[in-house]
């Protein structure tokens, strides 16, 4: 009877209890997976919107508030040999849903002109880039909507606004982006809104936000700087952040789901940790005779040791696997669509964030293992002088 | 007969690791239990407050907030067709409450003013204090004449500068200063979140000739389905949502939160039973001998199980007295307070969360029940110990 036999079978000595020992690791781990991976997707895309060097400069007083087109023209004027930004796009915000359903989309109109450099981030191609320029009502869309509407490139759509004046508007889809930062968003030409405007007669072509692209991290803690200044004192004061802080501020907002579900996330692992640990120490505690039995018929230390760790090891392993491999297999072949306001678009399995739990079943496993009761020279001195003797 | 309490007690401290264990899981569970119930407990507070059925909230037709509805002067005056709105003793008319939403950026207190929220600003009328029952003034109410506003009790909580005398930067271009004269609550509910201001002013400041909303209260016979039909019908063409369903569709994000919360919880718990299943099956396993002892001396298994119990409730109430005791210090050191994002208002209600006598008797009730189910178990196995094996064996 080889070792590994010996740890099976001693599974099926109390099945109620290996079975709840493996659910008590299974459960949180699955939980940990999906949490560490929204945390991680997180970052990604921080990192992502990091590096497009962009900042977004809005009214001080709220973002609600529109700002004057001609503010672009000044922002450009803060550098007109173009040493420090590559563009600035201005955007109103339209908030469409499609007719009849209750989803506001992250819909903006955006200058056309500008869209294509500031937003390089959306990889439109010199075909895409001239139907944009070409086409007044073309509009590029990120694939959470595309997925849930069904749509595709050279669709013909409709959304009717949530601000006033509440327009309905149809557009011309150019692209469907790929790049899950960038899932929930719709954006079109401000030039089309503007003149939809003017039709119900209302002659505003005011911006909520201008998003200017940088060239270097320098410049753009300058530029922020000099943007607040140029417009300090005058009807239209601004605040310039850095798109981070803004995307920030809206999953605090929010109420900081993803900072929740980390903290928690560690919560439930630690605790689970202690139980199901405690739960295997128990399990050997009580078979202290049994092993001085082992022992007794020639078995050395180290093969009860071995026998003891490993089927801590085997159960902490199995009973992790049993939640992160259908919870992994989910998040890998279907990612979450996430539709709230904010960087990350699905939720998709990050494998470190698996690799890590992997880990901590592993600490968790060999830590019971070598616990109190079968502490070599402890479990050594009660196999010899206490185990057999009792009775 | 049942066996002494202090045996029971003591023999809570012969296994002091595994007790100290189960005692602080529980006290995590415990502690994490009482925060939520204790949010969802703001957050409910705050809806049954904006819970009416008889006050109506009018918006423009396509509008899903108050924020971004927009009422011209001449849609608002043909609200005056209505029947069944509760009048106006004075002047014996219907009496409606023209509002104004806008919102101003303001720092969080809880973080030092590191990030900021959106917070409503509301233009209103006198009558917006009639319509708005519940409203009521902590002193004086901001002045028709002068740049004044007076503050929901909540946000001059959760927001920076907003104490008497302060001056907030509202208005269009965020340059005109109103004074906050005075405070208000409304029985805890959304408003509370809110300033208040006088509504020609404000809108003056903001360069608007619309309104946001119209708030009205219905007569006590009056039918809100009927009256919203109207409202929505060929004659005036807005829309109009009870109190109540208006501020259900603004909480959604709160709700994704509870229940994330809430499954975090479960899980929870699941792991506190399975520690004190564990604990007792180590006291079990531990006191076999013990036990067949006791039995020999005329304890029957019904009185084991019942002491058994008895010691896991114990285990389970001191953790559960640690988790509050957690909870409420975490409140203290962190804050009570958290606003959230309306799913579409674009501004943040602010809660308080407390820590009420209801809670803490709920979280003891939920412990003692964790304590039962985890002990049942392993004391019917105690209690059905063959009493002559155990002796020889153990």
């Amino acid at each position: 009877m080889t070792l590994t036999l010996v740890m099976l079978k001693n599974f099926r000595r109390n099945p109620l209890r290996v079975a709840l020992t493996a659910v008590a690791f299974a459960l949180p781990m699955a939980i940990f997976v999906a949490a560490i991976s929204m945390v991680v997707a997180l970052n990604e895309a921080s990192a992502n919107t990091e590096k497009e060097l962009r900042i977004g400069v809005h009214h001080k007083t709220s973002l609600v508030n529109p700002l004057p087109e001609g503010m672009r023209r000044k922002i450009e004027g803060l550098d007109p040999d173009r040493t420090r930004l590559t563009g600035v796009c201005g955007m109103r915000w339209f908030g469409g849903r499609v007719p009849n359903t209750q989803n506001t989309l992250t819909s903006l109109a955006a200058d056309a002109d500008t869209f294509p450099t500031v937003y390089s981030d959306t990889y439109m191609q010199p075909a895409e880039i001239a139907a944009w320029n070409k086409d007044r009502q073309a509009c590029v869309v990120g694939m959470n909507p595309a997925e849930e509407y069904g749509w595709k490139t050279g669709d013909r759509v409709t959304l009717e606004s949530t601000v006033p004046p509440y327009l309905q508007l149809e557009f011309h889809i150019v692209k469907v982006l790929d790049n899950p930062e960038r899932a929930n968003f719709f954006w079109f030409r401000r030039d089309y809104l503007v003149e939809s405007l003017k039709e119900k007669g209302e002659d505003d072509p005011r911006c909520n936000i201008f998003w200017v692209k940088c060239n270097s991290a320098q410049s753009l803690r300058s530029l922020q700087k000099d943007i607040d200044a140029l417009f300090a004192n005058t009807p239209d004061e601004t605040k310039s952040e850095d798109e981070n802080t803004f995307g920030a501020n809206f999953i605090q907002m929010a109420g900081n789901i993803p900072g929740l579900m980390q903290a928690m996330s560690v919560v439930v692992v630690v605790i689970v940790a202690m139980v199901a640990g405690n739960t295997m120490m128990m399990s050997f505690r009580e078979r202290t005779r049994e092993l001085a039995v082992f022992k007794a018929i020639g078995f050395q230390s180290r093969k009860v040791f071995q026998l003891v760790v490993g089927e801590s090891l085997l159960l902490a392993l199995g009973g992790s696997l049993l939640g992160i491999v259908p919870i992994s297999l989910v998040l890998w072949l279907h990612p979450i669509p996430m539709r709230q306001m904010g960087p990350v678009g699905s939720l998709e399995i990050s494998w470190m964030a698996a690799g890590i739990s992997l880990v901590i079943a592993l600490v968790v496993g060999l830590a019971a293992g070598f616990g109190r009761p079968t502490k070599p020279c402890v479990y050594e001195q009660q196999m010899r002088c206490g185990a057999l003797s009792k009775d | 007969m049942a066996l002494p309490l202090s045996y029971h007690w003591r023999n809570l401290f012969v296994r002091k690791n595994t007790t100290i264990l189960t005692v602080l899981v529980i006290a995590a569970v415990v502690g994490v239990f009482t925060w939520m119930i204790g949010f969802r407990g703001a957050v409910n507070q705050s809806l049954s407050v904006a819970g009416e059925e008889r006050k109506i909230i009018v918006l423009k037709k396509g509008a899903t907030a108050e924020s971004n509805s927009a009422i011209p002067i001449d849609e608002y005056n043909k609200l005056g067709q209505l029947n069944s709105v509760e009048k106006n003793p004075a002047t014996g008319q219907p009496r409606f409450s023209p509002e104004m939403i806008i919102q101003v950026s303001l720092p969080r207190l809880a973080d030092g003013g590191m990030t900021f929220a959106n917070v409503a600003v509301r233009g209103v009328t006198d009558d917006a204090f009639v319509v708005h029952s519940n409203v009521k003034e902590l002193g004086t109410r901001f002045s028709v004449a002068e740049r004044e506003v007076i503050v929901g009790v909540a946000a001059s909580k959760q927001f920076g500068g907003l104490n008497i005398g302060d001056i907030v930067n509202i208005g269009f271009g965020g340059d005109r200063g109103y004074k906050v004269v005075g405070y208000f609550s409304a029985d805890g509910g959304p408003m509370e979140s809110e300033i208040w201001g006088y509504l020609p002013s404000l809108m003056n400041a903001y360069n608007r000739t619309m309104y946001s909303s119209v708030s009205l209260r219905l007569t006590p016979d009056a039918d809100p389905k009927e009256v919203i039909a109207q409202i929505e019908g060929p004659a005036i063409q807005l829309t109009g949502k009870t109190e109540k369903d208006y501020w259900k569709e603004q909480t959604k994000l709160t709700q994704i939160y509870l229940f994330v919360t809430g499954a975090l919880v479960a899980v929870m718990s699941i792991a506190a039973v399975f520690a004190i299943a564990n604990t007792m099956y180590a006291v079990v396993a531990g006191r076999t001998r013990e036990i067949a002892m006791l039995r020999t001396i005329g304890f029957d298994g019904y009185t084991i199980l019942r002491g058994l119990i008895l010691e896991s409730v114990m285990v389970s109430l001191m953790g559960g007295i640690i988790g509050c005791l957690g909870c409420a210090a975490w409140l203290e050191i962190a804050g009570n307070t958290k606003d959230m994002f309306g799913a579409t208002t674009f501004t943040t209600m602010a809660f308080e969360i407390h820590l009420t006598p209801v809670i803490v008797v709920a979280a003891m009730i939920m412990v003692t029940l964790l304590g039962v189910v985890g002990a049942l178990m392993p004391g019917l196995r105690a209690a059905r110990l063959e009493v002559l094996t155990a002796l020889r064996e153990a």
